[in-house]
């Protein structure tokens, strides 16, 4: 055994290189690849790759460890370690690696119990970060856990090993093994050097075929399809991973393989196949790409050398609910071979190409990596069974399927990132997806895919049957009968309060029997149609009781429409009679019949007795017509029937008991179906029903006040206005309130949780429906303390909800799907349009006498367009539109009504709406149009003929319309409108982070001009460049953040913001001193606050003047502690003397200030010359002494205000007070806001403090010069002028004009003449 | 029964789908759509009924059947 003694000679343990010779070569772009993602975080044990193999029968440890050490020598990719040199990193192959001995004996008691300890101790290994420059990359062990049963660890970096290459170790040691136990010498290694890999990938990178797949890939992808995400978002790749471990038993494996050789396809192809259908189904993705990892050897050296080759291959797939699975297969089998053709280059390469790094910017979905790697090995006999460990970082989601030709099936992994999937969620997914596998192989291949559901069959009964037990006997009523049943019940009840106007029951409904009897002799019955254009009163009420009372449907006129839209409605309705106030209400084209209550005699209306007339109406008559907005242009009608509305109403009497006691305030306009309930459901039960006065439901302090006068106990809110209405403090006595319904738009849970904390004893239930289902379909109560996006909840009474994929099969329990509604709230559709209501309310699509297992047992439903997903225990989340429709303060917006709309305005050649959130929480419409339309007269008309929330907020003119490179119009591509004054070019910087980081893009990217919101990747940035970035911050301003928080946090605002977030001296940039540069030899420059107290804006002065000038910023008092504001302008320059002396005791100064900092500035000079000191330099930036000034008016609060957006980089528009200012930074996520409330009042105050005290300040004289610089601009104020200073100076004044406004005297060109006329001033006192 | 270059371009044909006809002798497979698995696939059919003892890398790395014909004893 000389081997093994010369082996055991070897150096000490520990992984030290005991040769000098060692070889250097380069990284293979698969292994820099690895490296980058090593470097983004150096301390994650993510690339650790590991298998586990399971050795049952007698073995010996002693032979064992001699032919692991010689397969060691065999390989080089094991004896390499990396070094980071200046031109890159390299891999250094030693000539031999003394690894620890591999054999543990873990025997204690029984076999479990090691094989437990084993576990652990291979996991807590596989926890352990690689040190990629010192080495070893790579941990063998064999672990003892029964006399006869051994458990075989092989862990390897990724960088140097893929899972091909693990399997050529395997059997190299087998085969050494083998031939060492028999006491042969084993046969020679056929492995490769590893350097005949690299010089293969040399070859290959400059050869034409590279740059043939470049360009392939490059075309392949450049519309840059989203890639599909199971868990509806993308994080960062985690540094462990959830692992899913399952079999697809032998029994299904055969029909696999089988249908595989029927198909002309490999099983991989299948599973692939079938990834992409869940994927497809699951993501609501008709085209889904998959990531296909990618063996890469084929005809390659690589065949013979164990090291990192294996590549990922993005696959493109349409998936079509009516394709046949078959059909699918063929997809993929080509696609497969259409990406081999190019799968030498390199997947990293191919996202930078397409500019796709960094998180938000994927290209794959889940990636489907069949490892079809021999594993039949043996040892001296001893079979070897093997189990992967780990298999690398995970993305997303990576489905590892294991063929280890070992009789029991294919072993299938689900991996999954913890940051995305819970061990719950990903278990789930494996669980469908092998059921949805299994199924497949068992049914027939060219049936079509809308066959197969991927929720399992409980996961089914669960969304289908148990969430939609709904079933609750009514009787059959109409909206109108109970209403007239409980007139007779409670005659001298109060029914309606307006105003001054009360009327009880008996009252409203005699007037309301007259009318009835009235509009019957004009046509009004059972199915005929009457519009109703009243502003809100009581006529309104009596007139909607009236309608229903003669049977006929209402239509609602909102009197607020132009009257162009009420003519569309009355033409399209054409309705028996239209009941109106004022003749001019309501257009004439239409030639609707009038019926004018303001020329009604009393006699005609007494003639008629007070009491019900007779109709014959029906549950399945219409109650009322409501239009919505229709997204080719026209509105549509909803048509919705007695049944439906009665059923409503009868279920929030159950679920909400009103008693006479409860007041229920009317405020929605007629137009919205919220008011129908408001109208009616207090009226059924002898509640009173309180009509707020025109115009009230949008002014939050008139609604307070007439909710707490009117002790209105029930009201409804749109989510944005209770947001609004909230932040009244009057909103805090409404403590009358019983109950507040939200409805309309989706309810933040911020605006929940504002309403359990100013409204504690009021409950808060959301509620969501379509007009086309009889306003609500679903409710959730909101509980106080809740967490998370409010869910829209469970299905009301005879209501069944169904969330179906696009095969129109039940979503299991979150996922996403689309929202269809079925039971007895559905409208009959839309009046007039049997296509549209075809389209929308769909019949099932062959009429089963038994239901289809699968599919929703319904003959009809509503399909909503809008998204949800189940929640586990039976609640619906609302998670957006499939299509265009969007809404604006809960009112429905189809933007192809408005670009119909715009498109018709003359010298409108194209057009598009989009609704745009450029402010955090700020949405607005915006319209687009081409041709030479003045798209401010465009907007003049829209607003003519369109309702309010139709009509855009901007028009923007555009010379063309940017496409994207499919030739579709790009949206995104839009340019956000202007509004007010011209806009910025780039905000500028606020904040010294902000300004310090804009610098170091600038400097790492190479880019001359960086704005603050200008994301790291899409101005080049790379995975090296984020690397050198880091240490850059790191350098400079001694942060230290993860290079993974570039990739979230990519602007430099955002990262200034994440920088900021944890730091304990958050509040240091509100000191009084700032440092802006600590460190340096020279004096330091001292910079003294503008008007606003934050000395932040020299950050960039600071950082132009050299590493060796230091800089602090000298701020106002109390930002950080709350002090009063200080007294006069000389008490102020007196404190910041004495702060100045404490950092310097002794002279010569250097000053500067800007604005009122000049004057505090020239007072600090002046101080510290008293006492005695040198003054050398004094630099005043557009600063003018007081007498300038002291005639002039100070500036009030107004101001103020603007100021404190200037500094935030925010052009003053609309803001009218400080609340307003305070949301504008807060939606421009300005740091500024970041930093409180508390702190911009403090601005606000301060601002017109500064601009008073130094109107009082008088001058003392200072001895030397002036370096001045004037904003030279023309400005209102055009006696401000540099002479004024030289009474107080005994030296020159030295002006430097700048072509600029006072504000921006520190930014652009402008900042760096002021830097560089500063630093030549500063060198020269250096001499 | 030992293999012909004619039955390994039958056999590769089948597992590519493909007319042997198209299947070249000299010509790269892997431009044809062969790939391991499939590769995997016939080198275990061929190993159950002609013998073989080829390995997968054998044939992997020179993947056209005028190469394979001597590995597989057909030569």
């Amino acid at each position: 055994m000389t081997l093994l003694s010369h082996a055991r000679s070897a150096a000490p343990a520990g992984g030290t290189a005991t040769g000098a010779d060692e070889t250097a070569l380069p990284l293979t772009a698969a292994q820099q690849g690895m490296w980058y993602a090593q470097a983004l975080d150096p301390l994650s044990p993510a690339q650790n790759t590991a298998e586990c193999l399971v050795v049952d029968g007698p073995l010996d440890p002693v032979v064992f460890d001699e032919a692991l050490r010689r397969v060691v020598a065999e390989t080089d990719a094991l004896r390499v370690r990396i070094e980071d040199t200046p031109q890159g990193p390299r891999q250094v192959l030693r000539r031999t690696v003394e690894a620890p001995p591999a054999v543990r004996d873990l025997r204690r008691g029984d076999v479990p119990a090691a094989e437990r300890e084993a576990e652990a101790w291979m996991r807590a290994d596989l926890a352990e970060p690689c040190d990629l420059a010192a080495g070893p990359l790579f941990r063998h062990a064999l672990l003892r856990v029964g006399d006869h049963r051994w458990l075989w660890y092989q862990r390897v970096h990724h960088l140097v090993m893929d899972g091909y290459g693990h399997a050529l170790l395997v059997r190299r040691t087998a085969e050494v093994y083998t031939a060492l136990a028999d006491g042969r010498e084993p046969a020679p290694s056929g492995f490769r050097p590893l350097a005949d890999l690299v010089a293969e990938e040399e070859r290959y990178r400059s050869s034409d075929a590279f740059r043939a797949d470049r360009d392939h890939w490059r075309s392949a992808f450049a519309d840059r399809p989203g890639a599909p995400r199971l868990a509806g978002r993308d994080a960062l790749p985690a540094r462990t991973f959830h692992r899913s471990t399952a079999r697809l038993g032998p029994e299904a494996t055969r029909r696999l393989r089988e249908l595989a050789d029927r198909l002309g396809a490999t099983w991989p192809d299948l599973l692939i196949a079938a990834q992409a259908l869940y994927t497809s189904r699951a993501t609501l993705r008709e085209e889904v790409v998959l990531g296909v990892p990618m063996m890469g050897r084929m005809g390659s050296a690589a065949l013979r050398i164990p090291g990192m080759v294996m590549n990922v291959l993005p696959l493109r797939l349409t998936v079509r609910p009516g394709d046949s699975f078959a059909e699918l297969v063929r997809q993929v089998v080509l696609g497969v071979r259409g990406i081999r053709g190019h799968q030498r280059y390199r997947y990293e390469d191919i996202r930078r190409d397409l500019g796709l790094l960094g998180e938000g910017r994927g290209l794959v979905g889940p990636l489907v990596n069949a490892m079809p790697f021999d594993y039949g090995v043996e040892l001296a006999g001893t079979p070897v069974a093997a189990r992967n460990l780990s298999a690398g970082p995970v993305e997303d989601m990576t489905v590892n399927i294991h063929d280890r030709a070992d009789g029991r099936g294919l072993c299938v992994d689900h991996d999954g990132n913890p940051a995305l999937y819970s061990a719950a969620e990903l278990a789930a997914h494996q669980q469908r997806f092998l059921g949805l596998l299994d199924r497949l192989t068992e049914a027939d291949p060219h049936r079509p895919q809308s066959d197969h559901s991927i929720a399992t069959p409980a996961e089914e009964a669960l969304v289908v049957e148990e969430f939609n037990r709904t079933d609750h006997a009514v009787p059959a009523t109409t909206l109108i009968g109970p209403i007239e049943a409980q007139a007779a019940r409670t005659p001298r009840a109060t029914a309606l309060v307006h105003g001054a106007t009360t009327l009880t029951y008996a009252q409203l409904d005699a007037r309301a029997n007259r009318l009835a009897r009235y509009l019957g002799t004009r046509g009004a019955g059972p199915g005929a149609v009457v519009a109703v254009c009243l502003p809100r009163s009581a006529d309104l009420v009596v007139t909607l009781l009236a309608v229903l009372k003669a049977g006929a449907a209402y239509l609602p006129l909102d009197p607020d429409h132009p009257a162009a839209r009420l003519a569309l409605m009355l033409e399209d309705a054409a309705p028996v009679c239209a009941v109106t106030d004022h003749a001019d209400r309501l257009p004439g084209e239409a030639g609707t019949p009038r019926v004018v209550l303001a020329e009604l005699a009393e006699e005609a209306l007494a003639a008629h007795p007070p009491v019900p007339p007779p109709r014959p109406l029906t549950p399945s008559h219409p109650a009322y017509v409501i239009y919505t907005s229709g997204s080719t242009g026209r509105p549509k009608g909803v048509v919705v029937p007695h049944g439906a509305i009665d059923n409503r109403l009868r279920w929030m009497q159950h679920a909400f008991p009103l008693t006479g006691e409860d007041r229920v305030l009317q405020k929605t306009p007629t137009s919205f179906d919220v008011s129908v309930w408001e109208f009616f459901w207090p009226l059924r039960e002898g509640a009173a029903l309180v009509v707020l006065e025109p115009g009230g439901h949008r002014d939050p302090v008139r609604l307070a006040g007439t909710i707490r006068q009117e002790r209105v106990t029930v009201c409804h809110f749109v989510p944005s206005m209770l947001q609004a209405f909230l932040s009244e403090p009057q909103a805090a006595e409404c403590g009358g309130l019983r109950r507040v319904f939200c409805s309309g738009e989706a309810l933040p849970r911020q605006t929940a949780r504002a309403c359990a904390r100013a409204l504690p004893d009021v409950e808060l239930h959301n509620l969501y429906g379509p007009t086309e289902a009889a306003v609500d379909v679903t409710h959730h109560a909101c509980a106080p303390d809740g967490d998370g996006p409010v869910p829209i909840g469970r299905p009301v009474w005879n209501t069944r909800v169904y969330v179906l994929d696009a095969a129109l099969r039940p979503c299991p329990p979150g996922v996403p799907g689309e929202l269809y509604l079925a039971g007895r709230q559905l409208a009959d559709g839309y009046l007039n349009r049997p296509e549209l209501t075809a389209e929308r309310f769909v019949r099932a699509p062959a009429p089963n006498a038994t239901p289809e297992h699968g599919r929703p047992p319904e003959a009809r439903m509503y399909r909503t367009g809008d998204l949800a997903r189940w929640t586990a225990d039976g609640e619906l989340m609302y998670l957006g539109r499939t299509d265009d429709q969007v809404k604006l303060r809960g009112q429905r917006v189809e933007l192809g009504e408005v670009e119909a709309a715009l498109a018709a305005r003359p010298g409108v050649t194209g057009a598009c709406a989009v609704v745009r959130e450029d402010r955090p929480g700020a949405q607005q419409l915006v319209g687009y149009v081409t041709g030479g339309a003045d798209p401010q007269a465009v907007r003049a008309a829209l607003a003519g003929e369109l309702p309010e929330q139709l009509v855009p907020s901007a028009v923007v003119a555009l010379p063309e319309f940017p496409l994207g490179p499919s030739g579709k119009l790009d949206r995104r591509a839009l340019p956000a409108p202007v509004f007010g004054a011209e806009a910025d070019d780039v905000r500028q910087p606020s904040g010294p982070r902000e300004e310090a980081l804009v610098r170091l893009f600038s400097e790492v990217l190479d880019v001359a001009r960086v704005g603050p919101d200008d994301a790291f990747f899409d101005l080049g940035g790379t995975s090296l460049l984020a690397v050198r970035l880091v240490a850059r911050i790191r350098e400079e301003l001694g942060a230290e953040p993860a290079v993974g928080a570039l990739f979230e946090a990519p602007t430099p605002a955002a990262l200034a913001a994440r920088l900021q977030e944890p730091a304990p001296g958050a509040g240091d940039a509100l000191e009084v001193v700032l440092p802006l540069r600590a460190s340096g030899h020279r004096p330091p420059l001292f910079a003294i606050h503008p008007a606003g107290g934050l000395a932040w804006c020299y950050a960039g002065l600071a950082a132009r003047l050299g590493p060796d000038q230091p800089v602090y910023g000298i701020q106002a008092r109390g930002f950080a502690t709350g002090e009063p504001l200080p007294g006069s302008l000389q008490e102020q320059a007196a404190d910041y003397a004495d702060r100045i002396r404490a950092l310097q005791p002794r002279g010569p100064y250097r000053l500067l200030g800007w604005s009122v900092g000049g004057v505090l500035a020239h007072t600090v000079a002046v101080l510290l010359q008293e006492g005695g000191a040198q003054v050398d330099l004094l630099a005043l930036l557009d600063a003018f002494p007081a007498e300038q000034w002291r005639q002039r008016p100070a500036p009030e609060e107004g101001d103020a205000l603007t100021a404190v957006l200037r500094m935030a980089g925010v052009d003053r528009t609309t803001e009218r007070d400080r609340a307003d200012v305070l949301a504008a930074l807060s939606r421009a996520g300005s740091p500024l806001a970041g930093l409180g409330d508390r702190t911009l009042e403090r601005i606000v105050d301060v601002v017109p403090h500064h601009a008073r005290s130094m109107r009082e300040h008088r001058h003392r004289v200072h001895t030397g010069d002036v370096l001045f610089f004037t904003a030279a601009a023309p400005r209102a104020e055009d006696w401000l002028t540099h002479r004024a200073w030289q009474p107080h100076v005994t030296g020159a004044v030295e002006n430097h004009d700048l072509d600029c406004t006072h504000p921006r005297l520190l930014r652009g060109a402008h900042l760096e003449t002021v830097a560089a006329t500063l630093a030549d001033r500063i060198a020269r006192l250096a001499r | 029964m030992p293999l012909t270059p004619e039955q390994i371009r039958r056999d590769v044909a089948a597992a590519l789908g493909e007319d042997p006809a198209d299947i070249p002798l000299d010509g790269d497979l892997v431009d044809h759509g062969l790939d391991s698995v499939r590769l995997m696939t016939l080198l275990e059919r061929w190993r159950r009924d002609h013998g073989v003892r080829a390995d997968f890398a054998d044939l992997a790395e020179t993947p056209a059947i005028e190469a394979w014909a001597p590995l597989l004893g057909a030569a």
